[in-house]
């Protein structure tokens, strides 16, 4: 309540007075509060009617019972979920007798599957433009800063069609393709060395994965920080067992003529986006790092130097854990946006879910459905990214831990 | 002078170990990619395609015969930033110089006068607008008039030859200008509403604000692309309408929680302070809290704007030629398939200019803003 609402001056004499005003106040809110709300549903509706009219006049009904038809046609990478024989769906790669649904889950999956990649390496890699700025050295520390100023100045569109008609297009063929320790980079992709299943159905190596899952699961969720690093150590045990034993293999690319076989291949466009968007997320999470650094009290920098610490040992040590603790929710909105930006793929034909979505809002005419689906489908990623982060957050910032 | 350039080498360069051993590594890496940058940008790329096309590049398809319309609106579009300017940092004559070296460098390169002459009328309107509005601070107030006609001129004489044929770099900036002016209004409404007391106005915002925040540019534009002949199919918008309204959608958002992040900068105070005077609560929102709110923001809002004209690239989706599609256009013809690099550079080289002016202004505003506050 506000002093003019209430009416200091009159209200001490007339109690019956202030009540009836203060009620006529309420109803007033209400009124305003009900009407904010008749207004949006009849905005609603009518936006409802006029597309559904609309529609109607190109005879389209709006209907979701598209997504069970055939899809008919093909994508060019990526997995999907179908009805399989068995109770659990299966994972295969997609094919065009599949349905419309089963195109959307591999739009989703390839969007997730760049994304994921994505806000791993431009971390990393941001985090070491963000401290390389601040470096000693006069190279890299102006080298660091051109790179940030360059990339955060440019649009990521024009950066995503230059990796790919400019860099990764003029890849060597594969007849003449780069090799590094099993690495293959081509102009038909990038192949990298997978590891592959080979323990069969043999016990012990099923009992290596399923005691790798656990101390993975205790290494995240473990509360006590001395278990989980036991836990890690564990899960590396374990592996290394699995690998010596024969359970998984590396299995390296082969190049043949046109072609490489084995290990796991990354096709050129996904390797252009996945590229275009670690370069410019990393620029700005280094942007973000760079403040946070900055931020952070000099009498930290003092102390440390006071003590006798090196330079790396300070920044490792002292910095570092302090900024991780700041940046941690300017890097989720970092990592929403990058999930966002993997729509840009179209640009380039990579078929993330939005290139999807246009191949079927084409063939199907069901655009609008459609649309429904993918914002759902864009807001929870976000949302999960968002969760994870603000999981993250409270797992480094405990409550009532002073900053 | 060379004791204090290897004091300042072994300090700068070779100080510790670690330093040593990134300067072995990266030294000979940059100098070599310098030299590689030098030598083709100097010696083996054909620079020629970019001088022949300049004019697709910078207006697109929009017919030879009418360039003078497209010409015009970029002089009146020179002023308006130019004034815009001239309002917060003053006109030095060094400035003026620098700018004319733009139409200079095209004068000696194109060996043209009849070529130049659009860039020098840009470029005068340009410096005109920033001297009149430092130099004559009555001219500030009529400023948002003069702009907003300008505005209505520009669309007047672009219109005739056909609105799908806008394109080009005009396009781009056309299209961050129009998002910018109008996504400030809806933005500070969006941001009001969001702190409102009324908690369905409240919960609506959030969730506009929300939506808009975690779906992708290129989804809205497209999405509004589409719903609008099905929504209103007797009006027949352009595509370039439907493309500045999706972009304002999608942007008022982004510019709400700038405003709300200003809003909340605003000492509870102030606000104490009105109500004690008797304000309603809408004369202490107007004239209390947002010119407070939004002296804080400018900054973050001008950062805003380069986020906009970065992203302009993204209509190609809906069919529109802008900077980017221009340059993709050029590259089609057969003649000049090999010419990627080329005309990529100059794209990304012209993004960076610009992107970096805007990045300088910001700058620059956000320590003009500062001194005022205590």
């Amino acid at each position: 309540m506000t002093i003019h609402e209430t009416s200091a001056v009159r209200g001490m004499v007339d109690h019956d007075h202030l009540k009836s005003r203060r009620l006529r106040n309420r109803i007033r809110h209400e009124a305003i509060q009900f009407g904010v709300i008749a207004i949006v549903v009849a905005l609603l509706g009518l936006l409802a009617y006029a597309v559904k009219s609309g529609l109607a006049e190109k005879g389209i009904r709006f209907s979701f019972s598209f997504l069970a038809n055939t899809a008919g046609f093909d994508i060019s990478e990526g997995w999907t979920l179908t009805s399989g024989e068995s109770f659990l769906p299966d994972f295969t790669l997609f094919s065009p007798d599949m349905t419309v649904a089963s195109a959307f889950v591999t739009g989703i999956f390839n969007t997730a599957k760049v994304a994921f990649l994505a806000i791993i390496l431009s971390t990393v890699l941001g985090t070491m433009l963000g401290v390389g700025r601040l470096s000693t050295n006069w190279v890299v520390r102006n080298l660091c800063f051109w790179i940030v100023e360059f990339v955060r100045n440019t649009p990521l569109l024009i950066q995503l069609v230059f990796w790919y008609f400019a860099v990764v297009l003029r890849f060597p063929p594969m007849a003449s393709a780069a090799h590094f320790y099993g690495l293959i980079v081509s102009q038909q992709g990038v192949y990298v060395p997978a590891l592959s299943w080979v323990g069969g159905d043999s016990m012990f190596s099923i009992a290596l994965v399923t005691l790798i899952l656990v101390s993975v699961v205790g290494a995240i969720f473990d509360p006590i920080k001395g278990m989980r690093r036991v836990c890690v150590a564990a899960a590396v045990i374990y592996f290394a067992l699995l690998f010596v034993t024969g359970g998984v293999e590396l299995n390296f690319p082969v190049a043949n003529k046109f072609k490489a076989s084995g290990g796991t291949s990354i096709s050129p466009e996904m390797a252009a986006l996945l590229l275009a968007i670690v370069v410019n997320s990393a620029s700005f999470i280094a942007e973000t790092v760079r403040g946070a650094i900055d931020a952070l009290p000099k009498s930290q920098w003092e102390a440390a130097a006071s003590l006798g610490l090196s330079r790396r040992y300070t920044v490792n040590d002292i910095v570092l854990p302090q900024v991780f603790r700041v940046v941690l929710p300017s890097f989720g909105n970092q990592y929403i946006s990058l999930a966002k930006n993997t729509a840009l793929g179209i640009a380039v034909g990579y078929p993330d879910l939005f290139n999807i979505y246009g191949t079927i809002a084409n063939q199907t005419g069901h655009s609008l459905e459609g649309i429904i689906i993918v914002m759902a489908s864009y807001l929870i990623l976000s949302w999960i990214i968002s969760t994870l982060v603000y999981w993250a957050n409270r797992r480094l910032n405990p409550m009532g831990v002073p900053r | 002078m060379i004791a204090t350039s290897i004091k300042w080498t072994r300090h700068n360069l070779f100080g510790k170990p670690f330093d040593v051993v990134l300067s072995l590594l990266v030294i000979p890496g940059v100098l070599w990619l310098a030299y590689s940058i030098t030598d083709w940008a100097f010696v083996s790329a054909k620079w020629g395609i970019i001088v022949q096309s300049l004019r697709v590049l910078m207006i697109g398809v929009f017919p030879a015969d009418q360039a003078w319309r497209a010409w015009t609106a970029s002089a009146i579009i020179g002023a308006i930033l130019g004034a815009g300017l001239g309002c917060v940092f003053s006109f030095k004559p060094h400035h003026g110089l620098v700018l004319l070296l733009v139409p200079v460098l095209l004068l000696i390169v194109h060996g043209g006068l009849g070529n130049a002459l659009p860039a020098t009328g840009t470029v005068a309107s340009t410096i005109l607008g920033w001297a009149l509005t430092s130099y004559v601070p009555l001219s500030r107030k009529v400023l948002p008039a003069a702009a907003f006609t300008g505005f209505i001129v520009i669309v007047a004489i672009m219109a005739p030859p056909g609105v799908g044929l806008w394109g080009g770099l005009l396009l781009s900036v056309l299209l961050t200008l129009v998002t910018s002016v109008l996504s400030l209004p809806i933005g500070i409404l969006l941001a009001f509403g969001r702190q409102s007391r009324l908690s369905s106005l409240r919960i609506i915002c959030t969730w506009y604000i929300e939506v808009m925040r975690s779906v992708p540019l290129i989804l809205v534009v497209y999405w509004i692309w589409i719903l609008m002949p099905v929504l209103a199919p007797q009006w027949g918008l352009a595509d370039v309408a439907r493309g500045m309204i999706g972009f304002t959608i999608f942007y008022s958002a982004y510019v709400a929680e700038y405003v709300r992040s200003g809003l909340q900068a605003v000492p509870r105070a102030q606000t104490e302070a009105a109500r004690s005077l008797g304000m309603s609560e809408f004369d202490i929102n107007r004239s209390i809290v947002l010119p407070q709110a939004l002296r804080v923001v400018v900054a973050p809002l001008v950062g805003n704007v380069l986020d906009i004209f970065n992203s302009a690239p993204l209509v190609f989706i809906i069919g529109l030629t802008d900077f980017l599609r221009a340059g993709q256009m050029i590259l089609a013809n057969p003649q000049y398939g090999d010419r990627t690099f080329e005309v990529l550079s100059f794209l990304l080289a012209t993004y960076f200019v610009i992107g970096s002016m805007i990045t300088y202004a910001a700058r620059k505003l956000e320590d003009h803003m500062a001194t005022g506050t205590r």
